[in-house]
């Protein structure tokens, strides 16, 4: 089973380290621009929403590429773009409908996340584990689970005003 | 490289924009941050410059590991000579400008002249624009900086900016970014708004490369482990700065009413407890926020539950704005408190001086010195919600006799409530004290009375002189990197040996504002956080510098100095009631009333807090007086200053 | 090389000290460490007599959120009254010798 970033953006206390270490980790350099995963921010709001490439199974950027430069790892569910092929033309960038592509205007070529080969260091730093690296299969049931917890307490509130009327 | 981040010179009246490197003899000897702008400003300044004229330097700076792979590198600072004490001027902030200044090529900024009309300056990958302001000013400073997003179409665009409060020059107006990060003290806003400097914004894509980036990397992660373990850093991450209150309003170490009481009663619906609860109600279970690169996240979100504001979005309120309002003007409102908060926020003022200034009028007030007509009817007694929330408004605008008076400042101020008001003034070199009660910590007394920017919780207060540490502990903490074996005492109402703990400490913040990191970061709320022994190889992986702990000592000691040698050459004398190391006879004269019962009745022995300022002395290299000795001046490498340098 | 490996610094060696679970009573020369039972809203310091009520961080980790403000001021007001009454008697013994 192949594992997925999963983004709990509620989570998230806006500091952007995982775009930090995402640039360090991969560049050695510190430079948002870099950086495969941005926080992207509702200020007046409190609002803070991390963004990075989903993985898509039925990936656009994927189809879009003129070149073929864009594959999926069928082992580890990670779309991988081959920078010797790419020619830098930004039709991924265009057709991926979160952003997940992010072009770097300093090399002139598009980088994405690639699950720093199956260790997320943006997991890894994220102490209030906004970013989380879980099995696939495990987001929806994980889900649900809050889902009814919220469902649950709400019924006991309930029954608790009913008996209070009684 | 972080060493290539430029300094650029600024002169407004001109218009001319100088852009330089910075050598490396330079760094060697001042790092960045706070410790290299008391050196521009030592070297850009005349004596007796006026604080709002335009031959004041104000400079903005980040610190040497700005933006690089270490934690929590999100510290704006600001310097100018202080338009509310007339000495150094100097504020520090957090939030994400001075990284965005770093990538847009900069370190550090020397801002001179006056323009002529409202302007701010625009940083962007090695470029300096200066841009008309005409469409902004009068903007609150959230307002300020989303419309400047707006004019350059960028929202990754960071500004720091002055709000109504610094552009009427109100003494103790702030720099701000973001929604509540404040460079708050010593009036940087007065000089900013003095200059016609409405803002300055940055935005940059230049690579910072490192110097060792895998061992950087797996340095930081150790480095952020060792902070976030901290229970002291846990408890903040839950509550924020506010979490002091409960310690402190226990054992009575909190300055009320002016200073007429050291506790709150019966204070629970501001306890932070409170705070917490009301921004789970309003925000949700999640309402902590962080500065750039920073685990601790201690700033809370929150939504003002009630009243004229109610649903106003703010962040906050930290510890010091509890004092403001709460305990100095003695209220007792949760909805009053983050009233207040926003309120200063959004006008741009410091929320300490305010709250402190209004405590002091309120008390001369109440004694008959400031009359209802000078307060045009208002009411201005203890705990009085409207009144203090009215004159946080009228402060800010300079509107009527006693908030016009405030806004120039408390020595100032004195001037237009007569002589006797002085007595009640709560201030060290004309800057109001934090609500802390120093009476039964006599370290902490110290700390306010001979900080460098007048009194001042984050200059050299041993904090964890309250935690009673056994002494085999505070050995090892304040014995390194220097060895240390005079006396040492775990009580906090002991005089022995604090001035060694002072001393140091004041060495370890000039560190980490050299910098450029967060003080939560080293040994001030915390006892196990890293300082000297750690900072060698977050520098040396980071840039490539290498020091050791004894010479990053050093380099501490020669900024701390050259803030010193400002201060006297503006005018600082040891026994000046005004500009000296002393503090409010209320100290010595009047012993503490409330609190544990180990410390009713203390008050701060005047010859043994002078022992201990000659002590401090001795280890800084004074003489007597408080001034520096040839044989430090040599020792430190600052005989030949202004040596201008860069 | 100015950078040393391997060697713990004083604050990685003091992380060991940590305790989790107790406080300390406020009490500046008393700070008697209490062991709260977990989840409690009360403590009192067996040797001083202070009284506090609690807030939990989290299961580990609990803090004093503030007095119980009679105790407290019962406390203080005798206390003071003390101490001003001994200062009161050794200013008249001074003045007899």
């Amino acid at each position: 089973m192949s594992k997925v970033l999963q983004i709990n953006h509620e989570k998230c206390t806006g500091c952007r380290l995982c775009e930090l270490v995402c640039a360090v980790r991969h560049d050695g350099i510190s430079n948002p621009v870099r950086s495969r995963i941005r926080v992207i921010k509702w200020e007046m709001e409190g609002v803070y929403i991390p963004m990075a490439c989903q993985q898509c199974k039925d990936a656009p950027c994927l189809h879009g590429c003129p070149v073929s430069a864009i594959t999926q790892n069928y082992q580890t569910g990670c779309v991988e773009v081959n920078p010797d092929i790419c020619i830098g033309c930004r039709t991924c960038v265009s057709v991926c409908p979160f952003g997940g592509m992010s072009f770097n205007s300093i090399d002139q070529k598009v980088i994405k996340c690639d699950l720093c080969d199956g260790d997320p260091q943006c997991v890894r730093f994220c102490e209030v584990q906004a970013l989380e690296f879980v099995e696939a299969a495990d987001v929806s049931i994980t889900k649900k689970r809050e889902a009814a917890q919220r469902l649950y307490t709400a019924d006991k509130q309930a029954a608790a005003l009913k008996t209070k009327a009684a | 490289m972080a060493l290539n981040r430029k300094i650029a010179y600024i002169n407004l009246t001109t218009g001319e924009v100088k852009i330089k490197p910075i050598p490396l003899e330079v760094r060697k000897k001042f790092l960045g941050g706070r410790g290299l702008d008391a050196y521009l400003l030592y070297n850009n300044t005349k004596k007796g410059c006026d604080p709002l004229g335009p031959e004041n330097a104000l400079m903005i700076s980040g610190g040497i590991l700005t933006a690089t792979c270490a934690s929590a590198t999100a510290r704006t600072h600001v310097m100018a000579k202080s338009p509310l004490t007339g000495l150094l001027g100097s504020a520090n902030m957090g939030g994400f400008f001075a990284p965005e200044m770093a990538w847009a090529g900069f370190h550090h900024l020397v801002i001179t002249g006056k323009a002529e009309k409202p302007v701010y300056l625009f940083l962007h990958d090695g470029e300096i624009e200066i841009k008309d302001a005409a469409n902004i000013w009068g903007k609150t400073t959230t307002d300020s900086q989303w419309a400047i997003q707006k004019e350059l179409g960028d929202e990754e665009v960071k500004s720091c900016v002055i709000g109504p409060a610094g552009e009427n020059l109100v003494a103790f107006a702030s720099v701000m970014t973001g929604v509540k990060n404040a460079a708050g003290r010593t009036g940087m806003g007065a000089v900013m708004g003095s200059k016609n400097l409405k803002a300055v914004a940055a935005r940059g894509t230049m690579d910072i490369k490192i110097a060792h980036p895998v061992e950087a990397f797996e340095n930081n992660k150790k480095f952020i482990d060792q902070i976030t373990s901290a229970k002291v850093n846990q408890t903040q991450g839950s509550l924020g700065t506010p979490f002091i209150w409960g310690a402190t309003n226990s054992w009575g170490g909190l300055r009320t009413h002016n200073f007429q009481y050291n506790q709150l009663e019966n204070a629970d619906d501001i306890e932070p407890e409170r705070i917490d609860e009301i921004a789970t109600e309003t925000i949700g279970p999640y309402h902590m926020a962080g500065c750039f690169g920073c685990q601790v996240h201690c700033r809370a979100q929150y939504r003002i539950p009630s009243g004229p504001y109610a649903g106003k979005y703010d962040e906050g309120p930290e510890y010091t704005s509890l004092g403001a309002f709460g305990a100095e003007i003695g209220c007792r409102s949760a909805e009053t408190l983050l009233t207040g908060n926003h309120l200063v926020d959004q006008f741009g003022m410091d929320n300490l001086e305010t709250g402190s200034l209004i405590s002091w009028a309120m008390e001369l007030y109440e004694k008959g010195i400031i009359t209802d007509k000078q307060t045009d009817g208002l009411e201005l007694t203890f705990g009085n919600d409207e009144a203090a929330l009215e004159m946080v408004r009228r402060i800010a605008y300079r509107k009527g006799f006693v908030a016009d008076a405030l806004a120039s400042g408390g020595i100032p101020a004195t001037e237009k409530f007569g002589k006797e008001s002085f007595d009640y003034l709560v201030q060290v070199k004309g800057m109001s004290n934090l609500h802390s009660d120093e009476r039964a910590t006599p370290a902490l007394a110290l700390n306010i009375a001979t900080a460098s920017r007048g009194s001042d919780h984050l200059r050299s207060r041993p904090a964890i002189d309250l935690y009673h540490l056994p002494e085999k502990v505070l050995r090892k903490i304040y014995g390194s990197p220097i060895p240390y074996d005079g006396p040492i005492n775990s009580e906090q109402t002991s005089y022995e040996g604090k001035s060694w703990m002072v001393f140091w400490q004041e060495n370890v913040y000039m560190g980490v504002d050299c910098l450029g990191i967060c003080k939560y970061h080293t040994t001030f709320l915390g006892a196990t956080l890293p300082n000297f022994e750690d900072w060698p190889k977050v520098i040396y992986y980071n840039t490539g510098l290498e020091f050791t702990p004894e010479e990053l000592w050093t380099i501490t000691e020669r900024c701390n100095m050259l803030e010193r040698l400002f201060n006297l050459r503006e005018g600082l004398e040891r026994n000046d009631p005004v500009k000296g190391d002393v503090l409010n006879h209320r100290y010595h004269d009047e012993p503490c009333r409330r609190g544990a019962p180990d410390v009713i009745g203390l008050y701060i022995d005047k010859d043994k807090f002078d022992t201990m300022v000659d002590e401090l002395y001795q280890y800084k290299g004074l003489d007597k007086n408080g001034r520096p000795t040839k044989k430090t001046l040599k020792r430190l490498g600052l005989e030949d200053e202004p040596s201008h340098l860069v | 090389m100015a950078i040393k490996g391997g060697k713990q610094s004083t604050a990685e060696s003091l992380r060991k000290t940590r305790t989790f679970g107790k406080i300390r009573c406020h009490n500046p020369s008393c700070m008697e460490r209490i062991a709260p039972e977990p989840g409690s809203d009360h403590a009192k310091c067996p040797t001083c007599g202070m009284e506090y009520r609690l807030f939990w961080v989290n299961d580990n980790l609990p803090r004093i959120r503030g007095p119980v403000w009679d105790v407290n001021r019962e406390l203080a007001e005798r206390t003071f009254a003390e101490k001003q009454a001994a200062a009161a008697a050794k200013k008249t013994n001074k003045g007899g010798k």
